[in-house]
């Protein structure tokens, strides 16, 4: 066996450059030794991983299963060596890569949440990201990045948004930007568990055929194995303590251990799907003050004729981008039934969250209404609004369960019993019946260790059983669950499963989002979208479609800015702040003022103002004027006109020319051209991409407030604890996220330069053009302008 | 005391976190407010102390020298690109305030990050913004006395809302394990062992 001694791969870590067009060949995989492996967070009892020793031959391709909550993406990340970047324990045992503790860019681990990897607004320099924190040239940079994306099959070119992928394409993008290392050791964690079969087979082959080409070793982690049997040649299986309970040759070791692995909760190909688990339907049955419920089949929610149209939000990355709208959702009907369970199922991208979310009353539609009817609306007083959505938050949560994509938006207290029982208490309920309806179905979904958990360090199939409890606990009349079966092993299916089951059995109208077949097995009725739009009343999986994107309005002529880069226009903003003190009296103000007004089509161009941006500076202008007459010695008029415009003077034209600014372009600017430090100008560069979606974070965390009961209601001081309560919850999800990117971001070499002598590379220059320097120049003169004439 | 990637991370995710909300502030609770305090602006400035939240809970948490800038800088950044009603004097602006809490540090020699450090750090903050930015530019022509009343309700502001409101929200943040990989959270846990 011919190992790589680690001084020779140390220094560089740059491997060699790829061949444009085709995946990069390694010479070898990476030989992967375990030894005693033992890792205990603080904060938890017991060890996640306990005494794990693995050896593993370059190039072999191995399956890492076990039941959810066993440790498996735990291990991955200690394979990456990115264990203790954002976690704090107890760590002992060993991780050798080809006999070298020192991973750099020979390993390429991919997260659960391929969208928790993106840094990038355009899918090329996302892909970059890693090349580039290693150091490579510019040139050898690119061809990597073709490459990568040509070995995953990447249908878009490298300047498509990647804020318009679907989530099997953010994977795809997400495993290109890991290849793009040419990684000898390749790691991923449930890469296809997200998405519906037809996307789930693309990205599977995508990975295959990567990791084929290039013969790097493969470890993968997934629940699922019947898809991958084929394709690996070894199974390592880890039980519910931490430690491996299996380890050979695939199809040896499920022919010999079928049924103890199945008993272990393993997805054993061949082996019948579990049955339900029995739970009392007493756990599940709807409490409303009418009584149990509806009569079976009578109709309890009413979507007529809804359709739901996306606008982009107030976007960092807005102004140089037209708006775009999209059409999620196109005069849909829906009926949620008593004691009727329908599915809702369609490609990725179809418009099933959308759905579900209008039937859960938590969103509401652009066109169309969601009624309640029949027995629903029993103690909703003599006339209840109309649509669901203007419901006030308790009456909303005493009738509704509702269950997120992302389950772990779901938290709403810091324990998991707390927080399964904060529906019950708001709704005021009977506290000693809350407590043992929450402790049995804690108990029925595998949860009762947890259940003083905090719910953040559950794992991601726990949290979402965790968040099943939390819907169904106070006993709603409609549970509306998206993808509740994800991350879950044969065991806790059968209970979640059995908690559907039962709570259908007991009267309450069920809808479920999913693409698990037996799930949608289970189902009475369904309801298959495509593109926004119902189809036939037979399933049929396709590619997702495009959604329609309305056209955006053609540019104009863009003036000196548009030929200006981010720098020299950041710096123009800031020198006209530095003039503006120097405009004493109102003479010298208006003529200032007027030398910006003449020369602002030049600068700007002939495209009509921007007067929604500029409405927040006028106010301001005009508040400072007032506020300076106000206050001045003597009150005069002339005071306020000369505090105003001087104001106006740097920040009428710093709001137009800030809106030319692109923040990516700007943090290249300020890495070559100033020279800043590359980690922190790409650490805000990263961020910056998640301005929107923490923002949609805010509104997701309100809607799960709102339907668990614990919306801000109408006192003030309602609005300000519940406005409290978002601000933390918004925080805490960030530093999570945060966390997530970190070991993304690690993993692809973000901290690289600091250990080595190699200093990071930037893709795209940072060009400084004739306008460049014409924009400094007049941006100097006219900042000049107040001194000059104080002087005359 | 090199920065990890994590606090670099983590310090510019908060600061966008924090615009997220400025956001939201400035276009539905702000102009309101603005509007009850038009008739003595230097009330105004008991407001100012939000925006330097995100400069006095950088420092708390990751406590390096440069932590107060650079997310007070990032949190500004959010505002210059979203558009906001001072353009790109909010940069310096951001540097200004961050450089108060890191005075405030500084003198403490980074080794208190109690009570005491984020009033001062709030105090100062408020202090640099308004001596140095506003009193030039936005209350220029104010009289003398006004100006030493408006900066005493800049201050006021930090000490109460960025100091004594930032420590709260990073003692909240800790105690719900969030901030397990930095020196708060790890506190947390010293003192209520597992």
């Amino acid at each position: 066996m011919s190992r790589i001694p680690p001084e020779t791969m140390a220094p560089t870590g740059v491997p060699a450059a790829g061949v444009a067009g085709g995946p990069t060949p390694v010479e070898q995989g990476a030989h992967v030794e375990v030894r005693d492996l033992t890792w205990r967070p603080f904060g938890r009892r017991e060890p996640v991983l306990v005494g794990i020793s693995l050896h593993l031959e370059a190039g072999s391709r191995v399956l890492l299963a076990g039941p959810s909550g066993s440790g498996k993406s735990t291990l991955l990340r200690a394979l990456a060596g990115v264990l203790t970047a954002t976690e704090t324990g107890e760590l002992s045992g060993s991780v050798l890569i080809d006999g070298s503790r020192s991973t750099g860019s020979s390993v390429g681990l991919l997260l659960q949440d391929p969208a928790d990897a993106l840094v990038a607004g355009r899918v090329g320099r996302d892909v970059a990201f890693g090349p580039e924190s290693f150091g490579m040239p510019r040139d050898q940079i690119w061809s990597r990045v073709r490459s990568a994306l040509v070995s995953v099959g990447f249908p878009y070119d490298q300047d498509h948004a990647t804020s318009a992928l679907s989530g099997g394409e953010t994977q795809r993008l997400a495993l290109a930007g890991v290849l793009a290392l040419t990684p000898r050791l390749v790691l991923l964690d449930e890469p296809t568990s997200m998405l519906d079969p037809s996307s789930a087979a693309v990205v599977r082959q995508a990975i295959m055929s990567a990791v084929r080409a290039s013969g790097a070793t493969l470890v993968l982690v997934e629940h699922q194995l019947s898809d991958w049997v084929d394709e690996v040649d070894r199974l390592v299986v880890l039980d519910s303590t931490g430690r491996v309970s299996a380890d050979g040759p695939v199809a040896a070791t499920l022919a010999t251990q079928a049924d103890s692995l199945a008993a272990q909760g393993v997805w054993v190909p061949g082996v019948p799907a579990p049955g339900l688990l029995g739970v009392a339907g007493a756990l599940c049955a709807p409490t409303l003050p009418g009584g149990h419920g509806g009569s079976s089949g009578s109709v309890l929610v009413w979507a007529d004729s809804v359709s739901v149209t996306r606008r982009a939000r107030a976007s960092v990355m807005s102004a140089n981008r037209p708006p775009r709208q999209v059409q999620a959702l196109q005069d849909v009907c829906a009926e949620v039934r008593a004691g009727e369970c329908v599915a809702v199922i369609g490609p990725s991208g179809a418009g099933k969250s959308t759905l579900t979310a209008l039937l859960a009353g938590v969103d509401a539609p652009t066109r169309g209404r969601v009624r309640g009817r029949g027995e629903l609306l029993v103690g909703m007083g003599a006339s209840p609004p109309d649509a669901i959505h203007r419901w006030a938050s308790g009456a909303l949560a005493a009738r509704f369960g509702w269950v997120p994509q992302q389950a772990e938006q779901a938290v709403v207290a810091a324990t998991v019993r707390d927080d399964v029982l904060s529906t019950s208490r708001r709704l005021g309920r009977d506290d000693d019946a809350a407590q043992a309806r929450v402790d049995g179905l804690l108990e029925v979904l595998g949860l009762s260790a947890v259940a003083d958990a905090d719910p953040h360090s559950l794992s991601g199939g726990e949290l979402r059983r965790f968040a099943l409890a939390g819907a169904i606990a106070h006993g709603p009349s409609v549970l509306v669950l998206d993808e509740p079966s994800v991350g879950q092993d044969r065991l806790t299916w059968s209970a979640v499963a059995g908690v559907v089951a039962a709570a259908r059995d007991a009267g309450v109208g069920v809808v479920l989002a999913t693409h698990d077949p037996l799930l949608i097995a289970l189902a009475d009725r369904r309801i298959t979208l495509a593109a926004g739009r119902i189809i036939g009343p037979v399933a049929e999986q396709r590619p997702p479609g495009r959604l329609p994107t309305m056209p955006a309005p053609a540019g104009r002529f863009a003036g000196l800015a548009g030929r200006s880069g981010p720098l020299s226009l950041l710096v123009a903003c800031i020198v006209l702040v530095c003039g503006a003190p120097f405009i004493s009296d109102l003479r010298t103000a208006l003529i200032a003022c007027g030398i910006e007004i003449a020369v602002a089509p030049i600068v700007l161009g002939f495209a009509r103002p921007p007067w929604r941006r500029l409405l927040p500076a006028l106010f301001a202008v005009a508040s400072v004027s007032f506020s300076n007459w106000l206050l001045s010695p003597g009150r005069e008029l002339s005071a306020g006109g000369l505090a105003g415009l001087r104001v106006a003077f740097f920040v009428v034209p710093g709001v137009l020319l800030a809106s030319r600014i692109d923040p990516s372009e700007l943090g290249d600017h300020l890495g070559q051209r100033l020279g800043l430090p590359a980690r922190p100008v790409v650490a805000a560069a990263a961020a910056l991409y998640r301005f929107e979606g923490l923002g949609e974070h805010w509104d997701q965390l309100a809607r799960i407030r709102r339907v668990r009961g614990l919306g801000p209601g109408r006192s003030p001081l309602g609005r300000i604890r519940s406005v409290v309560a978002l601000t933390l919850g918004l925080l805490i999800e960030t530093l999570r996220q945060a966390g997530r990117m970190a070991v993304a971001m690690e993993a692809r070499g973000f901290s690289a330069a600091v250990t080595s002598a190699t200093p990071r590379t930037w893709a795209e220059p940072a060009p400084w053009r004739p306008g460049d320097s014409l924009m400094l120049v007049l941006a100097l003169l006219v900042a000049a302008m107040p001194l000059v004439l104080s002087q005359v | 005391m090199r920065w990890r990637g994590v606090d670099l991370i983590t310090a510019a995710m908060l600061a966008v976190a924090f615009g997220v909300m400025f956001w939201g502030f400035d276009t539905l609770i702000y102009p309101f407010l603005s509007v009850l305090t038009a008739g003595f602006p230097p009330l105004g400035e008991l407001m100012l102390g939000i925006w330097l939240i995100p400069a006095v809970v950088g420092a708390l948490v990751v406590r390096r020298p440069g932590a107060a800038v650079f997310t007070e800088l990032v949190a500004a950044n959010v505002e210059l690109f979203l558009g906001n009603k001072w353009g790109a004097a909010v940069l310096l602006s951001g540097v200004l305030q961050g450089l108060g809490v890191e005075l405030a540090l500084a003198l403490f020699r980074h080794r208190r990050f109690g009570v005491a450090v984020a009033v001062l750090g709030g105090v100062l903050s408020a202090v640099f913004e308004i001596v140095f930015f506003e009193w030039q530019s936005y209350v220029a022509d104010y009289s003398s006395a006004w100006k030493v009343i408006y900066l005493g309700c800049g201050m006021v502001s930090g000490a109460v809302v960025t100091g004594v409101g930032g420590l709260l929200l990073v003692r909240a943040l800790a105690r719900s394990g969030a901030l397990n990989a930095f020196p708060p959270g790890q506190e947390i846990r010293e003192s209520h062992p597992a």
